[in-house]
């Protein structure tokens, strides 16, 4: 029997950078195939590459045995690939009943009138999903979960032969998830492939019948969700190697005010939970991890810090609110965020990169900071006069490092650093961490995923996990308390 | 419902519309006919940019297109009216995809520079082969639609009201929803198995065609067509304010943007010209504060809740 | 002899199309706005350099500082009044805020360019040169004035070349190019950068206006060609890319020169046009623009 998805070989570079690496799989018909991988893995450009959506280097991909790599989009999807995705931005003067009949219309240039079986079709696909009591709505009126049902509707209505399914889970409550599972087990009592793209297995492990897992474009493992789950390579991409903490001492002046308290913060994307009743709190030079999967809300809690995105509840810096300023003046007033994306500037070198971070000092003081830093980074100290967007990715996020740094901030809030690095760049990374650590009354905030990476250091650790925090407590008690569950 | 609703303005306003010429003089009629004439060119651009969200910055292109191939044919060859405007509105439509099948590969400001481009050049062309063109100064037409003032107000109103219907219609239809949907996010349209190029490219043979046919019948009502009148800058700005201001994605809301554009620019000729200065002001307040437009906000508070 | 005239002057048009665009490209490369009244700008300051010094006849420097005044005030009234609301406008959605700043500022040029036609008529007007006399260039007779447009046009373009690559506040303004969100964390206010930016801009509009209304003459019908040429000059270098807009405009100059000289003055800017629309096609980031 041939598989109903037969992809082989896959390649796709984006300019130097090789973002999928010969991936090849196979889906059958009923079957449902988890792709996983962190951010950057490349996971949705293998998505891309199947949908025509990226036009792959070499590889084929085939539908029912025949090839379709490289094909337009448009003729893919006529071909029997339906894809969900994750951000759909409906339209705006359309009733759902009608975004799930532009579903039913074929690409025909002449249909200017549907017949009433196009109506009653979309209808009862409306009712399949659970959108018959709004179907007459408009999108803007309709809550996140409603409009994510909607995308479902979209791809039951193409009855494609293989539904690709980005971040099925993203943004809804367990409650939702519980129906959305429903909705896509059923795609596989129909016969269809479905392939589910996420960033961890545990998020889709009760779905799926396998699992596949990349990381940095390139095959890790595949097989059952526990299989993968257990996985030496996959257990390091996610957790790292072992765990080891080394906390130190409560500091002094606990229980006086925090530097940083946050309390009862929530966040929207549109419809969507970002955030959901989140409090942490960061002592005077205390180390704090927030460890999470990608997607559980670590960097949406760091830009509403850093107030690049609205929030509700309150945030304190020195017992006084952040409500209000603008993200320059918090950066200004000691809370320095070395973003995720590192939001280099590419076309600079390092040195001037370096000196924008230390323009708000006089000259002769940002100068005694840059060699404080080029001692910490001796790397940087060589590619001085090099620009940013030619050094490797380790260089690159040692830079994003020392150029927030150089701001000489209270509070480091470090998103992701390991995002994406070998495992020898990541070492050098923390050791130079541990040297902060040691040598200066700094304050960290550490978002990451890679546990070993994040709990060396922490001298105290919360656990985020769909926009929730759900655990908080030392190094020493994660490996027992939480450890086990957190993958 | 909303079809209705919409039914419910447009029949009576129409009425009101073809009941005009026995309570008003002759002189406001003429203006009324122009605004119609414009009414239809801001109709094909909403149809472009509205639905198939490509910004055309040279309408006037197409209706130059139109308006000279038909002023060329009359002036020189006596071609009868009928068949000089079913010639306008191909090569408008010819000329148009030739102009969109290389353009619409290329996304964000380019398509709306080529476009403009396309005017410069077009406007260019004609002054500079002004020997034949008439130039500057413009090309008599021997034929003229109708020396009665009424008269071309209902062929006017009549081109309106059929050209409407038809672009409205094809708006709301199955293909409509298309072009909205892949004028809104042409990767998700593509994914959903629609070939988002042909049916962009429809719609610009669309739009191409109703504004050449309304370029070609604008210059038998003037009697002569001049670069000043249907290709000028000016003019395809007029168009995209008419457009922006009746609301755009509303295809109606062109129509009455053309309507009170040519309305208030009249109102305000005591102003001398301060009028065009007041008439850009009133405007570029509508943009600011009510960006959906008169028919914005007429439709956003018929939406259901 | 005419080689020598047709180098000369089209230098001179070039050095002054270059100092119009690059405020053009400056404004689009660090905010993302496409100002459509620009070319009204540039008039709106040479109407009122030429109305200071014409009517109270007062040296024209004063003239051409009240021209640089009146343009910068254009300038921070297009930012802070119509792009400004219009970028922070919730009920525009993403997409569309590109044809809506558009739109705007188009209509405020056109609102500049008829205030500048009711109160001072749309008649040419030469602005009384900053110098007199006539100067020979091997031959070539050259007014003074012609020399000073393409000095002070490359420097003006010098000073900003330096004020851009050698101090601190000039690398902000490269930064907030690159990555505005980069500069946010690093404690910058982007409100401030936009303001400086669009001061630069008016200062460089206005400037390439004086000197336009000096050297050709200007009326308010101008407007609209004016940002036409800076537009074609900015896209063929590459949008964004200001090394590029200054090779693009000795481009254009040249081919506008060339062509009035030898083939028709009526139909100098028709090649310039055609290269345009050859350059979008083949390669639509322009000469030096990157993807």
């Amino acid at each position: 029997m041939t598989a109903l998805l037969d992809v082989k070989g896959l390649t796709k570079r984006f300019g130097g950078l090789v973002a999928v690496k010969d991936i090849g799989f196979k889906i059958e018909a009923g079957e449902i195939l988890g792709l996983i991988g962190p951010n950057g893995s490349g996971k949705s450009t293998v998505m891309k590459c199947i949908m025509g959506i990226e036009k792959p280097n070499a590889g084929s991909v085939k539908l029912d045995g025949i090839d379709v790599a490289g094909w337009p989009t448009h003729r893919i999807a006529r071909a029997g690939v339906g894809i969900v995705f994750q951000h759909a931005r409906p339209l705006q003067r359309q009733t759902i009943l009608e975004h799930i009949k532009l579903a039913l219309l074929p690409d025909n240039l002449l249909m200017l009138a549907t017949d009433h079986g196009v109506t009653r079709r979309a209808e009862e696909i409306a009712a399949r999903v659970g959108l018959s009591q709004v179907m007459h709505r408009l999108p803007r009126t309709l809550p996140f979960a409603d409009l994510r049902r909607l995308e479902l509707a979209k791809a039951i209505a193409r009855n494609p032969k293989v539904v690709l399914v980005d971040e099925p889970f993203a943004g809804l409550t367990s409650g939702e998830v519980a129906d959305f599972s429903a909705l896509i087990g059923s795609f596989r009592a129909e016969g269809h492939a479905v392939l589910l793209v996420d960033h961890n297995v545990k998020s889709v492990a009760a779905l799926v019948d396998r699992v596949l897992a990349m990381y940095l474009g390139e095959y890790v493992a595949e097989g059952s969700a526990e299989e993968v789950m257990r996985n030496e390579t996959v257990r390091r991409v996610y957790l790292g190697g072992k765990i080891e903490t080394a906390a130190r001492p409560e500091r002094e002046g606990k229980d006086r005010t925090p530097l940083l308290d946050v309390r009862g913060l929530g966040v929207l994307y549109g419809k969507a939970t970002a955030l959901d009743d989140v409090s942490i709190h960061v002592g005077e030079g205390e180390f704090v991890s927030v460890v999470g999967l990608n997607g559980a809300g670590k960097t949406t809690l760091f830009n509403a810090i850093s107030a690049l995105v609205p929030y509700s509840g309150t945030i304190n810096w020195r017992g006084e609110t952040l409500a209000g300023r603008t993200p320059g003046s918090i950066a200004r007033g000691g809370i320095v965020q070395c973003p995720e994306s590192r939001e280099l500037f590419g076309d600079m070198s390092v040195r001037e990169n370096l000196d924008l971070g230390g323009q708000h000092f006089p000259v002769a003081e940002a100068a005694k900071q840059l060699d404080w830093l080029f001692g910490l980074f001796p790397i940087l100290k060589a590619r001085q006069g090099q620009a940013a967007r030619t050094l490797s990715g380790g260089e690159q996020q040692m830079l994003a490092i020392a150029r927030a740094l150089m701001m000489r901030p209270k509070l480091l809030i470090l998103d992701e650093p390991t995002l994406g690095l070998a495992p020898v760049i990541l070492e050098q990374l923390s050791k130079a961490l541990e040297v902060l650590r040691q040598t200066t009354d700094i304050t960290v905030l550490l978002g990451e995923q890679n546990v070993t990476f994040a709990l060396p250091h922490a001298d105290r650790v919360y656990v985020i996990e769909h926009s929730r925090i759900i655990w908080e407590g030392d190094p020493a008690r994660f490996a027992e308390e939480a450890g086990a569950g957190y993958l | 419902m909303l079809r209705s609703r919409t039914f419910q303005v447009v029949v009576p306003a129409l009425l009101v519309l073809i009941l005009l010429p026995l309570g008003v003089n002759g002189y406001i009629l003429g203006l009324l006919t122009l605004a119609y004439y414009y009414a239809v060119f801001a109709m094909s651009w909403d149809l472009l940019f509205g639905f198939a969200g490509e910004v055309n910055f040279g309408p006037s292109f197409l209706i130059g297109i139109g308006a000279y191939t038909a002023a060329l044919l009359n002036h020189y060859w006596s071609w009868p009216i009928p068949p000089c405007l079913v010639a306008g509105a191909f090569a408008a439509v010819v000329a148009g995809a030739v102009l969109a099948i290389p353009a619409l590969r290329l996304t964000g400001p380019y398509f709306g520079l080529i476009t403009l481009v396309a005017v410069l050049l077009l406007q260019n062309v004609l002054v500079l082969f002004a020997g034949i063109t008439g130039g500057e100064i413009g090309l008599d037409l021997p034929d003229v639609l109708s020396i009665d003032a009424s008269t071309n107000y209902y062929y006017a109103l009549a081109f309106m009201t059929v050209s409407g219907a038809i672009l409205y219609g094809l708006a709301q239809s199955p293909v409509g929803l298309i072009l909205q949907a892949s004028g809104q996010d042409a990767i998700e349209a593509a994914a959903l198995g629609f070939n988002v190029a042909k049916h962009k490219l429809a719609a610009f043979c669309m739009s191409a065609f109703f504004s050449g046919l309304a370029g070609a019948m604008l210059i038998f009502y003037l009697g002569t067509a001049s670069v000043g009148t249907v290709v000028d800058i000016g003019v395809g700005v007029n168009v995209i304010i008419a457009a922006v201001l009746g609301g755009r994605r509303t295809i109606l809301g062109a129509a009455v943007g053309s309507i009170f554009l040519i309305g208030a620019g009249e109102i305000l000729r005591p102003l001398g010209q301060l009028s065009t200065f007041v008439v850009s002001a009133i405007a570029l307040v509508v943009i600011l504060f009510f960006p959906g437009g008169f028919m914005g906000r007429l439709l956003q508070s018929g939406g259901r809740e | 002899m005419l080689a020598l005239q047709i180098l000369i002057d089209g230098f001179a048009i070039s050095s002054l199309y270059a100092l119009g665009a690059i405020g053009f490209t400056l404004i689009f490369g660090v905010s993302g706005v496409l100002n459509l009244s620009h070319g009204a700008i540039m008039v709106v300051a040479a109407v009122i350099a030429w109305w200071v010094s014409g009517t109270y006849g007062v040296s024209p420097y004063l003239g051409a500082l009240a021209g640089l005044a009146a343009s910068l005030a254009c300038s921070f009234f297009t930012y802070g009044v119509i792009v400004r609301p219009l970028q922070k406008s919730p009920s525009i959605p993403h997409e569309e805020k590109e044809i809506f700043v558009l739109t705007a500022t188009l209509l405020w040029g056109i609102m500049l360019q008829e205030a500048v036609a009711y109160l001072f008529t749309n008649n040419p007007k030469t602005v009384r040169p900053l110098v007199e006399g006539v100067v020979r260039i091997m031959g070539v007779r050259t007014p003074w004035n012609e020399v000073l447009t393409a000095a002070v046009s490359l420097g003006a373009i010098a000073l900003l070349y330096l004020l851009v690559n050698r101090t601190r506040t000039g690398k902000t303004l490269l930064a907030a190019a690159m990555n505005p969100r980069g500069l946010t964390l690093l404690g910058f206010e982007l409100s401030s950068i936009y303001i400086l930016v669009w001061a630069i801009y008016g200062l460089l509009a206005g400037g390439a206006g004086v000197l336009l209304g000096a050297f050709l003459g200007v009326s308010s019908d101008n407007a609209g060609t004016l940002t036409a040429s800076a537009f074609a000059i900015v896209v063929l270098g590459g949008l964004g890319s200001v090394s590029g807009s200054l090779i693009a405009a000795y481009v254009v100059g040249y081919l506008e020169t060339l062509t009035a000289y030898l083939v028709n003055p009526s139909i100098r800017t028709v090649p310039a046009l055609l290269l345009l629309i050859i350059v979008v096609y083949v390669r639509p980031q322009g000469l030096l623009g990157r993807r």
